[in-house]
């Protein structure tokens, strides 16, 4: 239904531009006026005003209609019953009515439902009827009103460019709308955590194991199992993994990341630089799921080969392989950032220091290098940021297991993979166990939102500097 | 008068581009030698050949001889790194480097391991902070950033830098372009003092400055060396017309 009406608005959007366009030259000519604007800012004003105030239509009315339907038909089903009913009992028998009416449901049904399918149907007609007919109202009464206008010969530009600008605008608030949508909503379910876990059991615990709680009933707990339930929710061993996870990621990525870079900034020709900047970036856009494989099923269990031939133990999912092929996902990061960085450094800077009979190596250690220092820094940051929010390559080759542990060989685990392990399947939304992965995705936030903005601020305070 | 560098048909090509035609001049020890001549003429081109700084121009193809003391530099054995120790360079815009106004002196010495000990290093910048005239305005905040002096202060750490590792010859590309007239009078003052020291070339905008301070100058049009005279015959009576036009400011 909603899909007709919008393609038959857009054919009538079309058909405006074209006529609001020819609208204002026949207008022009046959008054001997000048146009206050370009005839196709006429045909945009036209398309707007046609367009504009009947879509709104189409979109409150898609919104409220469930909601007017429902009420309406509540309300007369309670007043059919005996007795009270409860909301849950209201809605399963709203959804019946709906998806019967669908003819989704296949069961049986009384006739108490069926009468209230009667009315939901022909609520539903009167709605749509009333819908289509206001639908159209509003497309000819506002083209009609901009058709008028037209004749009176308005800044059509002006109109035009301001709604263009609350067009922007709109989208933009989008977005900031929704980080603080999912902000509220991480917020709300990790207080809810927080008035069952205590936050110093959260935050400082040694102990994570969230199968524990599922297992007691909260209504009536043995002593015992309230201190189950206070010691399964221990984040320490997830923090010290993640961060672990990171640092092995971090020693790949830095050094590989930053030579690649100044290669790229201080040796490559200019042919190379051209090709491999690129390739470089490519690398960064592999999906972090093959990544995952990767390591998962090369890399782990290469370095457990290795390990049996070596006598050591090492578990097929491992913190090593896990962080070192994050660590070569990162690298294309460090080094494309750092290679921008370094060319930011002015080439002035690098002539003073060859007057000076510098070689190059000498010139780069001591003067660019520590010109570029806080953008690499900054850099480095963001690296971190992404290190330590990143999930796929740590599920599949980090391991399940909360071990506090500092054995590079040994599975550990980390806040994203938890969060990941606490959320797939169905599970109680009320739980402390599921509410427990909000808690752990607001502190991840957190911590990533913080790196990213020390590593903004330095970035920007280098630019300041030069340009 | 002893000529400290000779330059013997000097062609200078950027790519397809010539930008510098057979140019023939000597440069006297001790004095200083002005460039002059409008943008584009390939002045600051000379200049940048004679401590081979074009070499860092991937482009950048030179061709004659150009001798320092009887050697030519663009011969194979030359170490690029040994002939800029000897050739120091000012240029057009200050460029300090971001260290402290101390570390921008003692670099260059530190990379030559000029400096005995933290002794001769102290003394050695003190030395050639004194001999840019910079030396007083700083005494007190060396550990500050070079970054932080204002423009005329950042161009004389820069000579000062030049000077710290004993070089022979100062070339200077337009070094107060960038300046006030105020920090111009005291580097152009600087420049008459240490030609008693160093052999200078330096490039310049201002036909009243090479008037000041230097003893020959050469002027360019084109990529071609118009005129080489003495800068007193050059400005009050030189031999070719379109030098007398340039100075007279007919163009350019």
């Amino acid at each position: 239904m909603n899909s007709i009406l919008l393609a038959t608005l857009v054919l009538f959007a079309i058909s405006s531009f074209y006529f609001g366009r020819s609208k204002i030259k026949k207008v022009a000519l046959v008054r001997s006026i000048e146009p206050k604007a370009l005839p196709k800012f006429y045909g945009y004003y036209q398309a707007l005003w046609c367009s504009i105030p009947a879509f709104l239509i189409i979109s409150f009315w898609t919104f409220f209609e469930p909601i007017i339907l429902k009420n309406l038909i509540e309300s007369r089903i309670q007043s059919m019953s005996l007795n009270e009913l409860s909301k849950d009992e209201l809605n399963l028998i709203y959804s019946q009515i709906v998806s019967f009416s669908q003819g989704t449901f296949t069961g049986q049904i009384s006739n108490g439902i069926k009468s209230g399918v009667e009315t939901y149907q022909s609520l539903l007609s009167v709605s749509q009827g009333a819908k289509i007919v206001l639908f159209f109202c509003a497309i000819i009464i506002a083209s009609l009103f901009s058709f008028n206008q037209i004749n009176k010969n308005v800044h059509a530009r002006d109109s035009v460019e301001k709604i263009f600008t609350i067009i922007l605008f709109l989208s933009s608030a989008a977005a900031i709308l929704t980080t603080i949508g999912i902000i509220v909503s991480l917020l709300f379910e990790t207080i809810q955590f927080f008035t069952k876990i205590n936050p110093l059991d959260f935050f400082f615990g040694l102990n994570w194991s969230p199968q524990k709680a599922f297992m007691s009933d909260p209504a009536n707990m043995t002593a015992q199992e309230a201190k189950d339930l206070r010691e399964a929710f221990g984040a320490v061993p997830l923090f010290a993994g993640t961060a672990f996870i990171a640092f092995i990621a971090m020693c790949v990525a830095v050094p590989i990341g930053l030579y690649s870079g100044i290669y790229l900034a201080e040796y490559a020709s200019n042919k190379q630089r051209k090709w491999g900047k690129p390739i470089i970036e490519i690398l960064a856009g592999v999906p972090t799921v093959v990544y995952g494989f990767f390591a998962a099923l090369t890399v782990g269990p290469f370095f457990r080969i290795i390990g049996e031939n070596l006598g050591i133990n090492v578990s097929s999912e491992s913190a090593l392989a896990a962080g070192l092929v994050m660590g070569v996902m990162i690298i294309p990061f460090v080094s494309s950032l750092s290679d921008d960085v370094i060319n930011a450094v002015p080439q002035s800077l690098r002539e003073g220091s060859y007057a000076l009979g510098a070689t190059k190596s000498e010139t780069i250690k001591k003067v660019v290098f520590p010109a570029a220092l806080p953008g690499i820094v900054g850099s480095i940051l963001l690296a971190v940021s992404r290190a330590i929010g990143e999930t796929m390559i740590v599920v599949m080759a980090a391991g399940l297991a909360a071990n506090l542990t500092i054995n590079p060989l040994e599975a550990t685990t980390t806040i994203t993979t938890q969060i990941v392990m606490i959320l797939v399947g169905d599970q109680e939304f009320t739980s402390a166990k599921t509410q427990a992965a909000f808690a752990l995705g607001l502190t991840l936030f957190v911590l990533t939102l913080i790196l990213n903005f020390i590593a903004l601020r330095i970035v920007n305070k280098y630019r300041e500097k030069y340009d | 008068m002893k000529n400290k560098i000779k330059a013997k048909g000097v062609s200078v090509f950027y790519g397809e581009k010539q930008a510098l035609f057979d140019v023939d001049l000597n440069v006297a020890e001790k004095q200083v030698t002005a460039l002059i001549g409008p943008s584009g003429c390939g002045k600051s081109t000379f200049l940048r050949c004679l401590n081979r700084m074009n070499d860092v121009i991937d482009i950048c193809k030179v061709s004659g001889v150009i001798e320092i003391d009887g050697e030519n530099i663009y011969d194979k054995s030359v170490d690029v790194v040994q002939l800029r120790e000897r050739v120091g360079m000012v240029f057009q815009k200050p460029n300090p480097f971001p260290k402290s106004i101390y570390e921008n002196v003692s670099y260059g010495p530190d990379i030559h391991g000029i400096a005995k000990d933290k002794n001769h290093m102290d003394e050695i910048v003190e030395n050639s902070l004194k001999q840019a005239a910079l030396w007083d305005e700083v005494k007190d905040r060396l550990d500050e950033p070079g970054t932080g002096l204002s423009g005329g202060q950042q161009q004389r750490l820069c000579i000062a830098r030049a000077i710290s590792i004993n070089p022979e010859v100062i070339l200077m590309d337009e070094p107060c372009s960038a300046l006030d007239p105020i920090a111009t009078a005291k580097i152009e003052t600087l420049i008459d003092e240490l030609k008693s020291l160093y052999t200078i070339a330096i490039v310049t905008h201002s036909m009243s400055q090479a008037a000041r301070v230097s003893q020959y100058t050469g002027f360019f049009h084109l990529g071609k060396l118009i005129e080489f005279n003495t800068t007193d015959k050059l400005f009050k009576n030189p031999d070719n017309k379109m030098t007398q036009d340039y100075i007279t400011g007919r163009f350019g």
